[in-house]
């Protein structure tokens, strides 16, 4: 099965390219430029909103567990999918989102569990995206666990092929 | 129109072994906006499971109204015994910016949204469906559900209704033969909203089959 996925390149959906890069050899998908961000699943099913199309990407290949295992972890993915969405990507200033992460990371090198899910790449995409965030890693100091773990998974794949792809793109 | 829980009856193997205390389940939650698909979802929970269900005020709060301390249904016994329930269900009206739930906070971090608590309620009714896409499809009309009918500005609500309306042309619920997730916080959503009385007919038929399920006797009475 190959699906389409268009994406809007005025603003591309890092978080879903991410996706795709890493289910790619599971699943098979194209990928175009278009207005907006659109997954066709079927002749009656299109996802449209990047939440809905990272859960299905994670769902066609479900050995990778990238929503996680067991209902705990798929519940800690679900939070930081509309954390990434929702207050990373809408909030402004970012510092009390980032208190609440650095705060969670402490102890963790991935979101949750022990590997890749999609709350590392949902948040890890929006704060790549983020002014804020590129300022405040300008400076020196703050927010030593989001910095490590934002570094640590920028320097691995799917993260550093991505990024240099959509950056080449911009 | 009945709803069947053919959810795992283990909860061990859902939730990771009993320890020996009871498990709770603790939701923060602001008084000013209830969480409605939250109290639904506590009502299929205990058709299902013995809940030791209690609502609390914390210090942040003044001033609840009297429907949203009795909104669990009535306080159990004193004389009741811990060991006697599956799990507890502690409500608690807090200042919070949005929903909150606390489980196994050793392991998991606390849970933001009232889309994402609810999401883990119903998992312990019903097994997500096997399809990628009709799991997708109801996680879908979850977040539309809070972000543009609960929570969206008028052309939001109006498109939503519109969908609402298209999707119960092809059958008498959202996602599916029986009423599921998707239903519940989208019914929850539109009453909210108090744009239920001017929604389309098939819209208006699928609200009437959520009330005669039975399970939303609670925020029909908080709304009235």
């Amino acid at each position: 099965m190959t699906l389409n996925l268009t994406v809007n390149s005025g603003n591309p959906p890092l978080g879903v390219l991410l996706a795709v890069e890493r289910v790619r050899g599971v699943a098979s998908v194209t990928v175009q430029d278009g207005k907006v961000t659109c997954l066709r699943v079927s002749d009656t099913v299109q996802f449209s909103d990047v939440n809905s199309i990272l859960r299905y990407l994670a769902r066609l290949a479900p050995a990778l567990a990238l929503y996680g295992s067991g209902v705990l972890e798929e519940t800690e993915v679900d939070h930081w999918l509309e954390f990434g969405a929702r207050r990373v990507s809408g909030q402004s200033p970012l510092t009390p989102v980032l208190e609440e992460l650095d705060k969670a990371l402490a102890l963790r090198t991935f979101l949750v569990g022990h590997g890749l899910t999609l709350a590392d790449l949902s948040v890890w995409a929006a704060l790549k995206g983020s002014g804020d965030w590129q300022a405040v890693q300008a400076s020196a100091g703050s927010f030593p666990h989001v910095r490590r773990w934002f570094s640590f998974l920028g320097s691995q794949s799917p993260f550093s092929t991505v990024a240099v792809k959509s950056a080449s793109t911009k | 129109p009945g709803c069947a829980f053919t959810g795992p009856s283990d909860l061990n193997s859902l939730l990771g072994q009993d320890v020996g205390v009871l498990r709770d389940i603790v939701i923060n939650a602001n008084p000013t906006e209830p969480p409605f698909s939250l109290l639904v979802l506590h009502d299929m929970l205990c058709q299902r499971y013995r809940v030791l269900s209690s609502v609390h005020v914390h210090s942040s709060v003044s001033a609840v109204p009297p429907a949203l301390l009795s909104c669990l249904g009535p306080s159990h016994p004193r004389s009741h015994k811990r060991q006697d329930f599956d799990f507890g269900f502690t409500l608690i009206w807090k200042d919070v910016p949005r929903v909150q739930m606390k489980f196994s906070v050793h392991s998991m971090c606390p849970v933001e949204g009232e889309g994402n608590v609810a999401r883990f309620l119903y998992k312990l009714l019903v097994t997500p469906p096997s399809d990628p896409c009709q799991a997708t499809l109801v996680d879908s009309w979850v977040d539309a559900a809070l972000f543009q009918l609960a929570g969206g500005g008028a052309d939001e609500r109006a498109a939503m209704v519109k969908a609402l309306n298209a999707a119960l042309c092809r059958g008498a619920w959202l996602a599916g033969p029986e009423l599921c997730l998707a239903d519940v916080l989208c019914a929850c959503g539109l009453l909210r909203s108090g744009g239920a009385p001017s929604a389309p007919s098939n819209v208006q038929k699928w609200l009437k089959s959520c009330e005669n399920s039975g399970f939303f006797h609670c925020v029909l009475s908080l709304l009235h």
